[in-house]
């Protein structure tokens, strides 16, 4: 009866148990979406815990046979027919990619809607349709980031917000746009009452944004991210940069010196990112007009695939070393899981839409 | 709400709120585990500084302003510091919470001591200090208007006459003062019951008119009703209103500031009484979201009572009653709080919802005392109470007692234990109950048998 008698937000009454699944229906199914260039990650919360989903950003057409459309199903793989072509998309393209020794496309480039992709919006809408399910309920909250505005590049960023909004709203939710940076202090920073610096390296572009008490005061995209390494890790090498990304993946270690030339070109290029990202940030700092009077230091949270590799951290705070700053800095961390945070602070953003 | 995808040019910074404010929040914020509820918490209250501030500037002082900033903050978390409705803790730290309960103290310690300080310059100087003037805000935020002692109206006289005045698009005007908003109102399913009788006989007879009042409290969040406040007051009723609307939940709500809103159809049955009983002399009722109207106050059970209702909820739910009770002829027994008719049928508990089971003005609707009539659920079903139960309340009320003892009576004259009275009294609950879902789903199937299937198309004139 202890139970029984709990208070509750609104009152239930007895006889109508199955409203309290409405209730968890309508009021639980919010999600958060990190519409990154490289990978989409969807989150969603599941009873305590957050539940994520991840899908390459890319695609590879291939040629259509009825041979081929036939394996392509019966191998579960995400597709559909264009004219005399299919059209492999999200995380089966590296497959493809590679066993073609082919390069994989991208529907978006730089954080935004690639404008030389002609097939960048059909794509990029059956990648999202795959991750994410119609909402049980009409107008349910979907948070999905978007980068910080490049020098220059403001109007498309306005494009590319614009058209994802249409087509969450088209499924069926209710969007609400939210800065990388700031998803990655929702995400790791609860503890520092979201006052911090939050960035995220994606694949594109890296995104920094400073917040105090979680109201941005600087937004900057720098545009240099994980494809600038493969491309020019892949021209000094004469790979593809596909290819160069899954061998970046399979464990790359900055903390040690580079084995081959490989590894050389791959550090060289992480340094010349890092100084970028650290130079971009200082710059950020020493100009704002909006920077917040504060008397303590402020942490530094790494997110994103790009920060990802063991000593990534280490290169970041020797960049940052000796500079200096107008903002004492805290502590500088990975996030807990640097893949998925950017997806978990949109979900604390549509959760708190709700 | 500031934007999560912009950096909002030109508006002040958290900082420009000035720093005794946000030392004050961040250290409330602290206290709070969970990122969603501390990013409500942090961007609601930096948007209610300016209405904040302009209150508490005026506090000569430092270390009190820091100590007003504190308390607020602490006050803010209010709705935070229940369980979710799903059962998960709740998402305040005790530490802060414990906090919140010293703060509370020692402000209230503060506004005696100012207010002996008043009395005292009162009585030993002609006009007031300075200090004493600038201290009246705050005490003036710490007394809200709620009801304290209601006016008394004669008990168990029929309202006079109540009529309708005038009603507009969304909104109807009655004789008595009473305005109903009905732009939330939505149609349930229809209302249909039947009465038992004391030994548990089922009468075939099906009503479709109310026979009585459940009054309820919402459980829902409660803010300080202060004008600086005015904006998450009134989301918080219109959130209430459109979940109750969605569920279908009471005839009536009367939120803070007095307003009442019909949500149900009177002529509908709401989903706001579960299990319960309640009867008068011949007729039993189980079961009341049929045979009886649920009116709602925005207030919410807290400490084993319901918090103070305003003075303008008072007069509304005064008027709303009259109205109801002279339209539809209920007699002033009929009356009653949830709290004192919901049951746990598995258990044979009583108060398995406690609302308004202590502390509702009866006096003041002009209803007799409920607390002291005998309680059916006792008397004729021989429920009892758990530990529970008392831990919330203490004691029960009168006419649970009074109930008790007319089982005791039973069980002295027949010469039997009382729990064997008891078990037979819980044993007719048992079949009641069942007699009762029997009827409605044969009902259910009758109107189904009745609903016409490809009838032909009739046309306008009949022919």
């Amino acid at each position: 009866m202890a139970e029984e008698r709990k208070d509750h937000l609104w009152k239930v009454a007895q006889e109508a148990e199955e409203r309290i699944d409405d209730l968890m229906k309508t009021g639980a199914s919010p999600m958060g979406l990190d519409v990154g260039t490289a990978k989409i990650v969807a989150s969603r919360r599941k009873a305590k815990d957050i539940e994520c989903a991840a899908q390459l950003n890319a695609f590879i057409p291939v040629p259509y046979s009825k041979f081929t459309e036939t394996i392509l199903g019966q191998n579960d793989i995400a597709y559909y027919r264009e004219g005399g072509e299919l059209v492999i998309y999200g995380t089966d393209t590296e497959r493809f990619a590679n066993m073609f020794n082919a390069e994989a496309r991208r529907p978006m480039a730089d954080g935004l809607l690639n404008p030389r992709e002609t097939r960048a919006m059909p794509v990029l809408e059956a990648i999202l349709t795959n991750l994410v399910p119609k909402p049980k309920v009409q107008g349910e909250i979907l948070a999905f980031s978007v980068p910080a505005a490049l020098p220059g590049r403001e109007a498309a960023l306005t494009y590319h917000e614009a058209t994802l909004r249409g087509f969450f709203q088209g499924q069926g939710y209710k969007p609400v746009a939210i800065n990388e940076g700031l998803s990655v202090i929702f995400s790791e920073l609860e503890d520092n009452n979201f006052t911090g610096i939050g960035i995220s390296c994606g694949g594109g572009m890296c995104n920094v944004t400073l917040a105090f008490l979680s109201i941005p005061s600087i937004m900057i995209g720098i545009g240099k991210g994980g494809d600038y390494i493969d491309s020019a890790v892949g021209a000094v090498v004469n790979e593809h940069a596909t290819r160069v990304r899954i061998q970046k993946e399979e464990g790359i270690d900055l903390s040690r010196q580079p084995k081959d030339k490989f590894e050389r070109a791959i550090r060289i290029y992480y340094e010349e990112l890092v100084e970028s990202l650290v130079d971009g940030l200082a710059k950020a700092l020493s100009t704002a007009e909006t920077l917040p009077r504060t008397d303590r230091p402020l942490p530094i949270v790494l997110s994103g695939g790009t920060a990802k590799p063991k000593g990534f951290k280490d290169l970041f705070e020797k960049a940052l070393k000796g500079r200096a700053l107008p903002i004492e800095v805290a502590e500088i961390r990975l996030a807990k899981d640097p893949l998925t945070a950017t997806a978990r602070g949109a979900l604390i953003a549509a959760m708190y839409e709700k | 709400m500031e934007p999560f995808a912009r950096s909002p040019a030109g508006a002040p910074g958290p900082r420009a709120r000035g720093d005794e404010f946000v030392v004050a929040l961040e250290a409330v914020s602290r206290g709070i585990r969970d990122p969603v509820a501390k990013l409500k918490y942090i961007r609601g209250s930096l948007d209610r500084y300016r209405s904040l501030d302009r209150a508490v500037r005026f506090i000569p002082g430092k270390a009190l302003r820091r100590h007003v900033y504190r308390w607020l903050s602490l006050e803010s978390l209010g709705p935070l510091l229940r369980a979710d409705p799903f059962g998960g803790a709740p998402p305040v730290d005790p530490r802060t919470r414990r906090s919140r309960f010293v703060t509370r103290v020692s402000m209230v310690s503060t506004a005696a001591a100012g207010i002996a300080a008043v009395a005292f310059a009162t009585w030993s100087l002609p006009r007031p200090t300075p200090v004493v003037k600038a201290a009246a805000p705050a005490l003036a935020l710490a007394l809200p208007p709620v009801v304290e002692t209601p006016v008394s109206l004669p008990v168990g006289i029929t309202p006079a006459a109540v009529w309708l005045v005038e009603k507009g698009e969304g909104w109807e005007q009655y004789s008595n003062g009473l305005r109903i908003d009905t732009s939330h109102a939505v149609a349930g399913d229809p209302r249909r019951f039947q009465v038992f009788d004391e030994a548990g006989a089922l009468d075939p007879e099906v009503h479709d008119q109310p026979v009585g009042i459940l009054f309820h409290t919402s459980e829902s969040d409660i803010w300080p009703l202060e004008a600086s406040f005015n904006e998450t007051l009134r989301d918080s009723s219109q959130r209430l209103l459109r979940y109750l609307q969605r569920n279908r939940t009471y005839h009536y709500l009367v939120d803070r500031f007095g307003r009442v809103f019909r949500v149900v159809n009177e002529e509908s049955k709401a989903n706001h009484a579960g299990y319960s009983v309640w009867a008068k002399p011949g007729r039993v009722y189980l079961s009341l979201n049929n045979a009886f109207l649920g009116v709602a106050f925005e207030s919410r059970w807290e400490g084993g009572q319901a918090l103070p209702i305003t003075q303008a909820q008072l007069a509304a739910g005064r008027n709303v009653t009259e109205y109801l009770r002279q339209r539809y002829d209920i007699e002033a027994d009929m009356c009653v709080a949830h709290g004192l008719a919901s049951v746990n049928p598995k258990k044979h508990l009583i108060g398995h919802h406690m609302d308004w089971s202590r502390g509702f003005p009866w006096a003041a609707f002009g209803l007799p005392d409920q607390y002291k009539r005998e309680a059916p659920s006792v008397a004729l079903f021989g429920f009892g109470y758990d530990d529970d139960f008392l831990k919330v309340l203490g004691e029960p009320w009168q006419g649970v007692r009074d109930g008790e003892q007319r089982l005791a009576s039973e069980a002295q004259r027949r010469g039997v234990a009382v729990d064997e009275v008891r078990q037979e009294r819980q044993g007719l609950y048992d079949r009641s109950i069942r007699a009762q879902a029997a009827a409605e789903k044969s009902a259910v199937a009758s109107v189904a048998d009745q609903r016409p299937v490809n009838r032909p198309r009739t046309s306008a004139s009949g022919g």
